[in-house]
């Protein structure tokens, strides 16, 4: 092998130096979180925790556990999640499926309709006026009826379809098969690359979303995890206070500091989880996004 | 999508050239594909197309009572609204908030990807590469809300670990006010918004890189160009296209953030009565006015105010795109 230059070895040298940095900067926030959650907050509160927990403590999860208000919150965060990322994937892949029909009539015109939609907005207080119209306001169909077609993922599921041989159809079709039979038993289960995709990114946007709530709801029942967080944060914008108001009685080792994080590192930890198999698709998603029109 | 257009170009001649008759023969036989597409087509209505209507209540006194009705039936006051919000006393601060915070995070967000797809590129142990550019996506997956937690975490009042740490080394001797002081507000939202997305959008700098010819580099280590040399003459105008269209996505969507969105999130979460100075933007203030304070027909005009600019702005890079590259989105 040839000899490295000397500015060779400089620039990989301040490369390997700066990537770390980057590597650290991201990392580290989320491993402080996860420690900080694992040891006692008054513990915490003293300061100088930094690479491991002090005083490990499974309280802070024991109490998050035991709060009603929190585990309705993590509740309607998951009821959400589930309920909207299957009724997002149901009405996208079966409007992707009428739009990708061959021949159809008007066809055209449909694709230059959603096409049009994906573009649109009225703004905030019009989509409200529709809301509350259509008495969606304070009701958790607020979170899962507005999402129920995502235009993006209709565009690529259009494209999708349209790849697949026709002859799978067709034959299904002259043994009688009806469109819907072929929706169902046979469209969806050669999808499921597709359909994995579209759950995973519904799923996320679902469990993140946090706006709707704000927006939308005023009942304390149906706020989401991450709605929630907003309150404590706010609250524990001033931490070391120690233990003090509800959770103080309960175990004095938790602070509202402690319970923050704990709960940053429940709403992190699905994501974490899922994260391979996201990994696995969505470098075609970007690139898709990135370039479509 | 040329294919697909003249795939569906296609299909509507030979429908037309159909007799009428075969048209309903036709339609009859799909009738269940119709419905599903019509199941989507009143969804758009709803959502989509119905808003555009509720436009008209910026130029209308409407009460939320009245429903979508009152959109029609609402007495006209022309543009009194918006002269309203021209005369508040915080237009300018909000106008300013908005177009500078958009247009910082431009400035600083839009480079950063190209900039770390460049340094990974430069890598050649694998695992290594995977390791940093996994972890660096990360944070585009989780919401926003936790993002603000982090800052609060680490960086408020003397209890932040960046504070204590900075004091601790004699760098300062009081806490920086990260999230109360309004000077720190913009700067807050951009190195957020870098830490967020950056990861993200290196996905796509790097399928360009992937796609420039070896043979390139090859030519050019012949020609005695060292490292530098060959990432200033050989990768970068290798991305050129790529970067050039990303650059317009994001001057279309500028208001809203740029390629990283979120405007409205970062002002509404790391905004606060504190630095409200620097934090309130068109769409906080809409928000607040709107929903927090009924006045439906007054937000409505400061949104349709943003969207004016926004199409303006899309308008505009879309052509500027033309000219001085001939690649334009539409």
């Amino acid at each position: 092998m040839r000899s490295k230059s000397l500015e060779d070895r400089l620039v990989d040298g301040v490369n390997y130096v700066l990537l770390i940095a980057v590597f650290i900067a991201t990392f580290y926030p989320f491993w402080y979180l996860l420690i900080v959650s694992f040891n006692e907050g008054m513990d915490t509160a003293l300061g100088g925790i930094y690479l491991w927990p002090r005083q490990f403590t499974v309280e802070n999860y024991s109490t998050f556990l035991n709060d009603p208000s929190w585990i309705k919150a993590f509740g309607v965060s998951v009821a959400r999640t589930v309920v909207g990322a299957c009724l997002g994937l149901f009405v996208t892949s079966l409007v992707a499926y009428g739009l990708a029909t061959k021949q159809l009539v008007l066809q055209k015109f449909y694709y230059m309709l959603f096409i049009v939609g994906m573009y649109v907005s009225g703004g905030l207080i019009p989509y409200y006026v529709i809301l509350r119209q259509l008495h969606l306001l304070n009701t958790f169909y607020v979170y899962v009826v507005p999402t129920m077609l995502n235009l993006f993922f209709l565009i690529i599921a259009v494209s999708f379809f349209r790849e697949l041989p026709p002859e799978m159809e067709e034959s299904a079709k002259m043994d009688g098969a009806n469109e819907w039979t072929v929706f169902a038993r046979i469209i969806l289960p050669v999808s499921k690359p597709l359909l994995a995709t579209m759950a995973l990114f519904l799923g996320v946007g679902q469990w993140n979303s946090w706006l709707d709530s704000a927006y939308f709801v005023q009942s304390d029942n149906l706020r989401t995890l991450t709605f929630r967080m907003i309150d404590i944060i706010n609250k524990g914008n001033v931490p070391l206070s120690g233990p003090s108001g509800d959770y103080a009685s309960k175990v004095a080792q938790v602070t509202p500091f402690s319970l923050q994080v704990t709960a940053m590192v429940i709403a992190v930890l699905p994501i974490v989880c899922v994260y391979p198999f996201l990994q696995k698709y969505f470098v075609k998603g970007a690139t898709i996004g990135a370039v479509k029109g | 999508m040329n294919a697909e257009t003249k795939r569906l170009n296609g299909t509507s001649v030979s429908s037309d050239s159909a007799a009428s008759r075969s048209i309903w023969k036709q339609l009859g036989r799909q009738k269940y594909p119709q419905l599903f597409v019509w199941i989507g087509i009143a969804y758009l209505c709803v959502f989509h197309f119905l808003p555009l209507f509720g436009i008209l209540m910026a130029f209308k006194d409407y009460s939320v009572t009245d429903g979508i009705r009152g959109i029609f039936t609402a007495p006209w006051v022309g543009f009194r609204y918006f002269e309203e919000f021209y005369h508040d006393y915080q237009f300018g601060s909000i106008v300013r908030n908005t177009l500078a915070l958009s247009l910082l995070k431009l400035i600083f967000t839009f480079p950063m990807p190209i900039l770390f797809a460049l340094m990974l590129n430069e890598v050649k142990v694998r695992w290594f590469k995977r390791t940093v550019q996994t972890v660096s996506y990360l944070p585009h997956f989780i919401s926003w809300v936790v993002v603000y937690g982090l800052v609060v975490v680490f960086m408020s009042g003397e209890s932040g670990m960046i504070n204590h740490i900075l004091m601790s080394v004699g760098i300062i001797k009081e806490p920086i006010g990260f999230l109360t002081s309004p000077n720190n507000f913009w700067g807050l939202a951009v190195g957020s918004a870098i830490w967020k997305e950056m990861g993200w959008w290196t996905i796509i700098f790097l399928a360009a890189l992937s796609g420039i010819d070896p043979a390139q580099y090859e030519a050019a280590q012949i020609d005695g160009a060292g490292r530098l040399s060959r990432i200033w003459h050989v990768t970068l105008p290798g991305i050129k296209g790529t970067i050039v269209v990303v650059l317009i996505l994001a001057l279309g969507s500028l208001l809203g953030g740029g390629l990283v969105g979120s405007n409205f999130e970062q002002a509404f979460l790391l905004g606060n009565p504190l630095n409200a100075d620097k934090s309130e933007i068109l769409q906080t203030y809409a928000f607040r006015m709107g929903l927090a304070q009924g006045r439906y027909s007054f937000a409505t005009a400061i949104d349709l105010m943003q969207s004016v600019i926004s199409i303006a702005l899309i308008l505009g890079s879309n052509f500027a795109a033309k000219k001085t590259t001939k690649t334009g989105l539409f």
